[in-house]
């Protein structure tokens, strides 16, 4: 009986329920998400969803600009000791916690203490703990609003490190974040929203925080014109993306900030969607294994960096969104100068020549890749194509993404189809490919003076020797060719027909202020 | 009878130790772990050896599975890796959906089916039977996602009756939840159906010609009685034991089209949980589709008597 | 003469399909792994009769070179779940007693594992090729074989013709080969004929996340996952492999029929 009821209310349903169901509700945005947040602990145990919605939540001193360059947040006034150990901010006046605490010296000193705790499990805290650039050696209270931080040794660095949005911006919280002994309840932070009811596997809903007092100015990165519009965010969790795509056109969701350079020209022609385009600066291009017995010819990996026409790749995967770009600093970096510019000619017959010099016998060159990330996959198999038509026995492996982590990191490949999410200074970009790879196997580039050249750059303030070693490097990087870069990223973003305002931009990141409903 | 229900479920612990350490083994042979996925290109030695130690990945595997199987037997299955919730509420909370979504499809496949194929059996190679079983076949070769798909754009985009994403629990909302839940069971509806027809086609066949079938047709019983009461009971015990099968695999294989409608359900949470190396999770998970398994084959074997008369109690 | 029909038709589908796979060897249309951005996903003309993919391939070209890869994996994936079923399953349901159920057990233990976990460890240990998916496909599908043949066995078993098999002092084995397993051939091809397609459809969700048989060389399951993103843009894409698994399937089914009609012994008692 009962079954029978349930089958008769299933047919019965369609003509009864739409209007309920697909019905909007006034000042919420709703945003597609394509997996839950991990936590809401900032830089605990996190992913690029996390950050994605935390960095609406949370504000730490100092943020990223439109450009990836550090400005003050929190902080008024940053001042830098002459011997650059010692950092001086003084906070803005009048900054209110989520729960109407103003925010003062002692907060960032508290904050800073549970950070630097390694039973936190912050996962910055090897950066500022000596293990990575730098040590903070103490962080001290001179006024209500004055903090003092003392590091032990002078870095380019110290300021972006602490913007990282990875670090959950290493944001200033309330001391009410957590409970009498030491758990983590909840973000009772600064940001432009509060974190609101949270459905695991569902959705995170955000609320607007009446209390908040954006910067003044245009909408700048993370740090400027966060005047929110909305009542409410809720961030959908939809993990397919022809479900989120079939979601957008229904008007089930307003904002999908990663869409597939596939769907571009379809969601173009309809009309109520609107498409915004932001390059971003991940590093995406082919890893060269300069270890393995084939590859250690340099007149192989030259070869191959002729053999592969950038310029056709990119315009292939991104479906020409993309710029091509080979250097490993991003096109978005303001250290991106004109000999950052040069690349490798895409020429078969030299690439013929090279081969035929190395004495290349027709052996099997492996490139690694996966499905999850649908433009590594189409570098693959276009870059493999590449290579056949001058001969190279190119072959496809393809892996599950954890797979393939697993060899890039212990470096147990030949080729590799490979993405870097985006640096935050250029130092970091050349950082995070060169390294001995006998302690460090998952290094691309190992070159003694390369090395050097970098960690000259990691330590300098100043600008122009920085860029000249930067393009030293590109040259260096270039003739050795460690790693094939071919493009960066591009984030293509649809909102429907309700939003206005949206943008997207370099850290490829939503950002859901200034956006209006109507 | 309650001795062999006994027995039968003392059986369930070999099986369970069983899945429990080739799901230890397997996922450790597999490449990847967690520390690395969660750095991901970011990863440094110091950060992953760090990471490692506090997941108490850095112990002896032996180790590890012991500890684990310790907890597991005081029904402590751990805390995801992913977002650090208790493993065991979480799987029962993506449980409901699921086996909401699965029984409600399987129940309404069997009963188009399982009379679709008698229909098809009892006029053999007629037109009637050339369309079912062309039909059926059709239904078997459509992958799920691509079905799933096809119906979200179109009730869902085109015509905008559905909704597209989301869920909402039947203890919330019942409308609503019906309405998130139509496209997802119609869809594994449709495919079940292709599987349960064949099958019930294929064994009512195969009584029609037994000889007490052919008896009752000569005695003069009515055709009608004939299919009732005799083919039908018949016919209805592979079938059974094939629902039995259909079950135990969706539970754990439904992952696709909750992928596609995204639904909170349990598939989803297990292959999310491989994909993650989130080895509690998949574990937990597990185990736990294999002690529903065997029940669910349990009571599958216990009424089998009751449609398979030549199969007494034993 | 109803079953010439069957196999007629059958036949012709499954002839069809063997000699596109054989032409394929040797000759198709246009290099089925050619890339050609200039020509991504055009629509059928009288140029390419089934359109271009995403990387400007030929897609008759593709499906021609996926038959053979399609129909091998199949083929052997269910001649593996078979043999490993009906050896397994004639044991337990006629043994029965303790190995019954260490069977029974182990055989749960594997319908309980889900196909996916099964071809990543597989494939982690032989590595992503269609032998890989064989046999991780094959172990998982073997176990649904096993039920259905051991039920088919408990149920024939108690039979008279069985009791009288035995009573005039033919052995187990004998019985066993002559009496009970004629019985499992009809459930087996059944099982067997809907297998295939599930193992096509079930490359296909294994390519969809990355494990099916690598790219670029071409199967219908990887051409069908590869062409969901394309679904209302470039529909051919789509149902050309997916009509070519149907028909497939068809045919196998038809065949399986027939076949099952010319094997079932009381047919020809009849």
């Amino acid at each position: 009986m009962r079954r029978a009821a349930l089958a008769l209310s299933l047919i019965a349903s369609p003509l009864l329920l739409p209007a309920a169901a697909v019905a909007q509700e006034p000042g919420v945005l709703r945003v597609a998400l394509n997996a839950d947040i991990r936590t809401n602990d900032p830089g605990v145990n996190r992913d690029g969803n996390t950050d994605a919605v935390m960095m609406h939540v949370l504000e730490g001193l100092v943020g990223l600009t439109e450009k990836g360059d550090v400005a003050p947040l929190l902080a008024e006034k940053i001042d830098v000791s002459p011997d650059g150990k010692a950092y001086t901010f003084v906070l803005r006046d009048g900054l209110v916690f989520h729960n109407g605490q103003p925010v003062t010296a002692e907060d960032v000193a508290w904050t800073w203490k549970r950070y630097l705790d390694p039973a936190t499990k912050w996962r910055c805290q090897s950066e500022f703990g000596g293990k990575g650039q730098t040590r903070i050696e103490a962080v001290e209270v001179t006024g209500p609003r004055t903090v003092v931080f003392r590091i032990d040794k002078p870095t380019a660095l110290f300021l972006s490190m602490t913007a990282r949005p990875d670090c959950g911006g290493s944001a200033i919280l309330h001391k009410d974040s957590v409970d009498a002994d030491g758990k983590w309840k909840g973000p009772i932070a600064t940001g432009p929203f509060k974190f609101g009811e949270w459905k695991r596997g569902q959705y995170v809903e955000l609320e607007r925080f009446a209390g908040y007092r954006s910067l003044p100015g245009p909408r700048d990165g993370y740090v400027g014109g966060k005047k929110v519009e909305v009542e409410r965010v809720r961030f959908l969790v939809i993990p397919d993306p022809a479900a989120t795509k079939a979601a957008l056109l229904a008007g089930s969701i307003d904002v999908a900030p990663d869409v597939s350079a596939d769907d571009l020209e379809e969601l173009k022609r309809r009309g109520d969607i609107t498409v915004d385009m932001a390059p971003t600066m991940s590093v995406s291009g082919f890893l060269l294994q300069t270890t393995d017995p084939l590859l250690q010819d340099v007149r192989i990996r030259r070869a191959i960096a002729h053999a592969i026409d950038t310029a056709e790749i990119t315009a292939g995967v991104t479906k020409g969104t993309g710029t091509p770009n080979a250097s490993v600093i991003p096109v978005p970096s303001s250290y991106y100068s004109a000999k950052q510019k040069e690349r490798a000619k895409a020429d078969p017959a030299l690439a013929r020549k090279l081969l035929a010099e190395a004495g290349y016998r027709g052996q099997p060159i492996k490139i690694l890749t996966n499905k999850r990330y649908g433009p590594m996959f189409d570098a693959a198999v276009l870059g493999q194509a590449m290579l056949q038509q001058v001969g190279v026995n190119a072959e496809i492996e393809v892996l599950e993404w954890a797979t393939q982590l697993d060899r890039y990191l212990k470096g147990n490949y030949q080729m590799m189809s490979f993405s870097y999410s985006a640096r935050l200074d250029a130092a970091l970009n050349f950082e995070m490919m060169s390294g001995p790879k006998a302690t460090q196997p998952r290094k691309v580039w190992d070159n003694p003076e390369a090395l050097k050249l970098l960690s000259e750059a990691m330590v300098s303030a100043d600008r122009a020797k920085r860029q000249e070693r930067f393009d030293r490097l590109h040259g260096m990087f270039l003739a050795d060719v460690p790693m094939l870069v071919l493009y960066n990223g591009v984030d293509i973003s649809a909102t429907g027909p309700r939003v206005k305002g949206y943008k997207g931009w370099a850290a490829g990141q939503p950002r859901l202020w200034g956006v209006t409903l109507q | 009878m309650l001795r062999y229900i006994l027995h039968r479920l003392l059986m369930t612990v070999p099986t369970a130790l069983l899945v429990a350490l080739a799901v230890f083994v397997l996922l450790r042979l597999v490449p990847g772990d967690p520390a690395q996925l969660m750095l991901g290109d970011t990863a440094t030695e110091e950060t992953l050896a760090e990471l490692r130690a506090q997941l108490g990945l850095d112990q002896p595997i032996a180790m590890q599975f012991l500890y684990w199987l310790g907890n597991v037997a005081v029904g402590d299955l751990g805390r995801s890796i992913t977002n650090d919730l208790p493993v065991l509420p979480l799987i029962f909370d993506r449980f409901q959906v699921s086996a909401s979504i699965v029984i409600v499809a399987v129940v309404l496949a069997t009963l188009v089916a399982v009379p679709a194929g008698m229909l098809a059996a009892w006029r053999q190679n007629s037109l009637g039977d050339l369309l079912i079983v062309g039909g059926a076949t059709m239904l078997l070769s459509i992958p799920s996602f691509w079905l799933g798909l096809l119906m979200l754009l179109f009730f869902g985009v085109k015509l905008g009756w559905l909704p597209v994403v989301g869920y909402v629990s039947f203890g919330e909302d019942f409308g609503r939840a019906l309405a998130y839940v139509i496209l997802p069971i119609a869809t594994l509806t449709l495919i079940e159906i292709g599987v349960i027809t064949r099958m019930a086609r294929a064994a009512t066949i195969e009584v029609l010609r037994l000889e007490y079938i052919t008896h009752a047709r000569a005695k003069g019983v009515p055709e009608g009685r004939v299919l009732w009461r005799h083919a039908l009971p018949n016919a209805f015990a592979p079938t059974w034991t094939l629902l039995g099968l259909i079950l135990g695999n969706l539970l754990g294989g439904i992952a696709v089209i909750e992928t596609v409608f995204t639904l909170p359900g349990l598939g989803r949470l297990l292959v999310d949980g491989i994909f993650a190396r989130d080895y509690p999770v998949v574990q937990g998970c597990l185990l736990f589709v294999a002690i529903m398994y065997v029940l669910v084959n349990l009571l599958v074997d216990l009424l089998y008597p009751v449609f398979d008369p030549r199969v007494a109690a034993e | 003469m109803r079953v010439r029909a069957n196999a007629v038709i059958g036949g012709t589908l499954i002839g069809l399909l063997v000699a596109v796979s054989a032409t394929a060897t040797f000759w198709t249309p246009y290099d089925p792994l050619r890339i050609n951005l200039r020509a991504r996903l055009r629509p059928p003309t009288d140029l390419f009769w089934l359109g271009t993919d995403e990387f400007g391939r030929d897609v008759v070209s593709r499906l021609m070179a996926g038959a053979a890869t399609s129909a091998l994996v199949a083929l052997l994936t269910v001649a593996a779940a078979v043999i490993l079923g009906v050896v397994i399953g004639v044991l337990a349901g006629f043994v029965r007693g303790w190995l019954d159920r260490v069977l029974m057990a182990v055989n749960d233990t594997l319908l309980a594992f889900p196909g996916i976990l099964l071809a990543l460890g597989l494939m982690a240990v032989i590595g992503p090729n269609k032998w890989g998916i064989i046999l991780a496909l094959g172990l998982a599908y073997s176990p649904s074989v096993v039920r259905v043949v051991r039920a088919t066995v408990l149920s024939v078993r108690e039979r008279e013709y069985i009791e009288a098999s035995r009573v005039i002092g033919n052995s187990e084995v004998y019985t066993m080969a002559r009496h009970v397993l004629p019985n499992c051939v009809a459930p087996i091809v059944v099982l067997a004929t809907s297998m295939f397609g599930w193992v096509v459809l079930a490359e296909s969700a294994l390519s969809f996340l990355g494990l099916g048989v690598p790219p670029p060389a071409p199967t219908w399951g990887n051409m069908l996952s590869a062409a969901r993103p394309y679904l209302d843009q470039a529909p051919w894409l789509s149902i050309a492999p997916g009509l070519c698994i149907a028909l497939t399937l068809l045919g196998i089914n038809l065949l399986g029929d027939a076949l099952r009609d010319k094997l079932d012994p009381r047919m020809g008692a009849a």
